[in-house]
């Protein structure tokens, strides 16, 4: 078996004080204890709602953010214990892709200047090749290389974003952090840009964290899913079998509020009672022990938290998690 | 039976605007009855938020409704009435509920005073009554413990409470007609479940209409009963849902259709719709869809097509959906 | 250009080239011409403004005058923006040691007095060149622009494509450098505009008591001063020096407040 290209073993991320969930003297728990690896060449998808540490977790990985604690191994290598240069060096080969396409490339410097940032850092190419290599790139997601003179302000929603695309690329990475790449798009648009993504993923071997929220879309990229909840992984294994028969009262949940565009299809809907509970106070036991619905639910839910374990060739973090039906289970409330 | 909605024609542009000049909606005409929830989809630019608001007549400063549409609202054209008359509709028979609701509530006075200014605004009640009616309604909307909630400010409530509240707000005075602009754009996939679910169950308690404008046709599905779909300030198709989502008409339908994720995709690719959406001093002659249409004829760039029927209760606006071939 | 830049601006301009080369039209403005005759005189064409009490030509000492405030104010701004910028940028670094202490020296330099301070410094001086002026105005003016450019910087270091670049690999220096000071500019620009317009008035004042420029270097807070005494028989002394710090004043806010509307539209 090949080694994991990226290895995150026991992750987690605190935040002091305000923001969106807590006072300054709250923490907020971001992220509780997520492991998980991604072989060279697959994608995990990652998904989960507001609150639920998912664009934390792309960060941490990259190390945007240090961790609170938790490891982070890139190709077998700590991030952690690695010295500043060093980590320089291996920033190439793990890139990211922003959500908001408008705020992700910076409004004072061309496009080409964007693009070639990664070069220049890294002097992967002496000056003067330099625009011959953007343009190669712009040409490679799909964008005219005369764009390279122009400003962000000019291009549209999904332009900008094959823009972010073509500068991670710039430094030939293994692996790309996509957090939430289309939610801000067009829907018309979102198709090129995930088959952009598809077809990149294909000529270069990447492996990617396909962050989103929307779990058709994730299904249709990665290979293996990660629902998470409150900080914490509650399903994960390969995508079709998660997501076509979910074991987890949330990813059911989840699956079943997704929007279909076929009438036909007679899915019986869960609609979960109450909102998602903050991060500043999770519960002691099950995350989401508040809202389940299974009909199993005990004290026991409450009192310990479920570990994840191996159920139906996938893991899941509950204790009820065999006798859930595979089918959606009948409204709750 | 007379719909209780018929917009004819309308028309909205910004006619001192500087710039070249556009009409950002271009004879849009449609009809909403009783009870019915018509979904009016299209994606950021398509001029569908400026037709929500054309019909309670709130358009930003500098729009104005061109001379020969016709808002119908059980018989009377509200683009005939002069403001003060336009009042007492607004609200009382046509309520909108507005896409973020982080915004559209006033941060600084708790949520059950703003409910009880909705109430007050078009009936004089005393003071017990509107905090009798303002708990009713927060009970109607599904937001538990309405008694605590009453005296609540906008940021102690979650995104989806706030989106009860504001639909609350919209039905305090009891409205023929609610205009949901994308109410669930904001919030989570399981927040929205609940949102729509609780839209479908007023209008099937109060016999209200709805017209629900959104980019998202999967949550239109099993939903609504028509659909509406936009480009380009046009509407290029409408009919009935179930008609739509089996046999689409207008390429542009089709290509959504296409292009979006699906929970029972098999393939691996996702099939686009080429090109990018238009700005409105970029569209084009004609059709306005068809420098993108895979089926586009000669005729397309040059004549417009117009909104005729194609099927027993559909329209596109389409050469080729009308049988043309030249 | 929006119109009330373009005013702005001429009007500027219009300053300092009378500054620069007004002086050798009109006769030096340091001659006393005949102080038997020659004093208090109307406007002529000899003397475009006329004379003062030493029969010293209006104009030239204006002209000079301008100079000499021009000068003063754009040292100062540019002091004061260098270690500005310096103080505010270190006050927004993500090490919380460096970032406290710099906070901590911008709250004690906004607490402190500004003018009282500088009457301490210059009072004991005796005849001070410009560039000390100039250079002790910007010394008590830099901790405006540090809190700008520190609250500028706080936000573009949340922006995505700040993160991006780190995700890249920058180096902490050239995200400084490349992406966070770039965009504190616009702010910048702003702030030095409407500096100018505070220093020019601030010198004036300090002159006009008596320690900042002292005569017999004109600067138009000190013909102020002088002009007191001749309100009633000969107000074109006062006149002219007040009319120019209005204008002087008035030109660089109308610039500042322009590029205001025109760069940061947020802060409308």
């Amino acid at each position: 078996m090949t080694r994991a290209l990226v290895q995150v073993e026991h992750l987690v991320k605190h935040y002091r004080g305000s923001g969106l969930f807590a006072r300054n003297d709250q923490t907020v728990q971001a992220v509780a204890d997520v492991s998980f690896a991604i072989a060279p060449g697959e994608t995990l998808g990652l998904v989960g709602e507001s609150g639920s540490g998912k664009s934390t977790v792309g960060r941490a990985v990259l190390r945007l953010e240090p961790p609170t604690s938790g490891v982070v191994r890139f190709d077998g290598v700590d991030l952690a214990t690695v010295p500043p240069a060093e980590l320089r060096a291996l920033r190439r080969e793990m890139q990211i892709i922003f959500q908001d396409p408008f705020a992700s490339l910076n409004p004072r410097r061309t496009v080409g200047a964007s693009v070639a940032e990664g070069i220049e850092i890294h002097k992967l190419a002496p000056r003067a090749e330099v625009p011959h290599r953007v343009a190669e790139l712009l040409e490679e997601v799909g964008l005219d290389a005369s764009y390279a003179n122009r400003y962000p302000h000019e291009f549209s929603g999904g332009q900008r974003q094959r823009i972010g695309i073509a500068r991670a690329l710039a430094v030939s990475p293994r692996f790309i952090v996509c957090d939430e790449p289309v939610s801000a798009l067009d829907v018309s648009v979102q198709a090129q840009v995930l088959n952009l993504l598809l077809d990149l993923r294909d000529q270069r071997e990447l492996a990617y964290l396909f962050i989103a929220h929307d779990v058709a879309l994730v299904r249709q990229i990665a290979q293996r899913v990660a629902v998470m909840y409150l900080g914490t992984i509650v399903e994960i294994g390969p995508a079709r079998t998660v997501i076509d028969a979910p074991r987890h009262p949330y990813t059911q949940a989840l699956v079943s509020a997704v929007p279909e565009p076929d009438p036909d299809r007679n899915k019986a809907r869960i609609i979960l009672a109450g909102d998602p509970p903050s991060p500043v106070a999770p519960p002691p036991g099950c995350p989401f022990v508040t809202r389940c619905f299974h009909p199993l639910k005990d004290e026991r839910c409450s009192a310990q938290r479920p570990a994840l374990r191996l159920v139906a060739e996938r893991e899941v973090a509950c204790h009820y998690a065999e006798t859930i039906a595979d089918q959606a289970v009948a409204a709750a409330q | 039976m007379t719909p209780l909605l018929e917009v004819c024609d309308l028309n909205i542009s910004f006619p001192h605007a500087t710039g070249p000049l556009s009409v950002p909606v271009d004879d849009v005409s449609f009809t909403v009855s009783a009870g019915e929830l018509v979904a009016l989809v299209g994606e950021s630019g398509c001029g569908k938020t400026l037709t929500g608001l054309a019909l309670p007549r709130l358009l930003p400063r500098g729009a104005e409704i061109g001379p020969q549409s016709a808002i119908r609202f059980a018989g009377t054209d509200l683009t005939r009435l002069p403001d003060r008359a336009m009042r007492s509709y607004r609200g009382r028979r046509i309520a909108m509920v507005f896409q973020d609701p982080m915004t559209s509530l006033n941060p600084v006075m708790r949520v059950g005073r703003q409910i009880a200014e909705a109430i007050e605004a078009h009936q004089s009640v005393s003071r017990a009554e509107t905090r009798a009616r303002v708990l009713s309604l927060l009970g109607e909307v599904g937001i538990a413990d309405p008694g605590q909630r009453i005296d609540a400010y906008p940021h102690e409530l979650s995104g989806g409470m706030r989106q009860r509240v504001l639909i609350a707000m919209a039905l305090a005075a009891e409205p023929d007609l609610l205009i949901a602009d994308e109410p669930t754009t904001a919030l989570d996939v399981t927040v929205q479940a609940q949102i729509l679910e609780l839209l479908d169950r007023l209008r099937a308690a109060r016999g209200m209409a709805v017209l629900l404008i959104t980019h998202d046709l999967g949550i239109v599905a099993g939903r609504a009963d028509r659909v509406l779909v936009m480009y380009a300030g046009r509407l290029a198709e409408s009919a009935p849902t179930t008609t739509l989502f089996r046999t689409p008409a207008h390429p542009y339908t089709q290509g959504l259709f296409a292009s979006l994720p699906r929970l029972d995709h098999e393939a691996r690719r996702l099939t686009p719709i080429s090109g990018t959406v238009p700005r409105p001093d970029q569209w084009p002659a004609g059709c306005r869809f068809h420098p993108r249409c895979p089926v586009a004829i000669a005729r397309c760039a040059e004549q417009r097509p117009p909104f005729a029927l194609v099927g027993p209760d559909q329209r596109a606006a389409c050469w080729v959906a009308q049988g043309v071939t030249e | 250009m929006r119109s009330g830049a373009r005013t702005g601006l001429v009007i500027l301009v219009g300053l300092a080239t009378v500054a620069v080369i007004g002086p050798w039209f009109a006769p030096d403005h340091d001659i006393q011409g005949n102080l038997l005759t020659g004093t208090l005189q109307l406007p002529s064409a000899a003397h475009w403004l006329g004379t003062d009490a030493l029969a010293r030509d209006i104009f030239a000492r204006l002209a000079y005058g301008a100079r000499v405030s021009l000068t003063v104010a754009g040292l100062a701004v540019a002091v004061a923006t260098v270690i500005g910028v310096w103080v505010g940028l270190t006050a927004s670094a993500p090490s919380r040691v460096l970032a406290g202490v710099a906070e901590r020296a911008i709250n004690l330099g906004l607490a402190m007095p500004r003018v009282i301070v500088l009457l301490v410094l210059l009072a004991g001086t005796g005849q001070i060149a410009t560039g000390w002026l100039g250079l002790v105005l910007g010394l008590t003016g830099w901790p405006a622009i540090a809190r700008l450019v520190r609250g500028e910087a706080l936000r573009l270091r949340e922006a995505a494509f700040v993160a991006a670049s780190q995700a890249l690999g920058a180096s902490s220096g050239r995200v400084l450098w490349r992406e966070i000071l770039p965009g504190t500019l616009p702010a910048l620009l702003v702030a030095a505009t409407l500096g100018v317009a505070d220093a020019v008035l601030l010198e004036a004042g300090l002159s006009f008591i008596g320690v900042g420029v002292r005569p017999p270097t004109p600067s138009w807070g000190n013909m102020i001063y002088e002009a007191r005494d001749h309100l009633m028989d000969a107000p074109w002394l006062l006149l002219a020096p007040c009319v120019a710090l209005v204008l002087t004043t008035a030109a660089a806010t109308l610039l500042g407040e322009s590029l205001r509307r025109s760069l940061l539209p947020e802060s409308r």
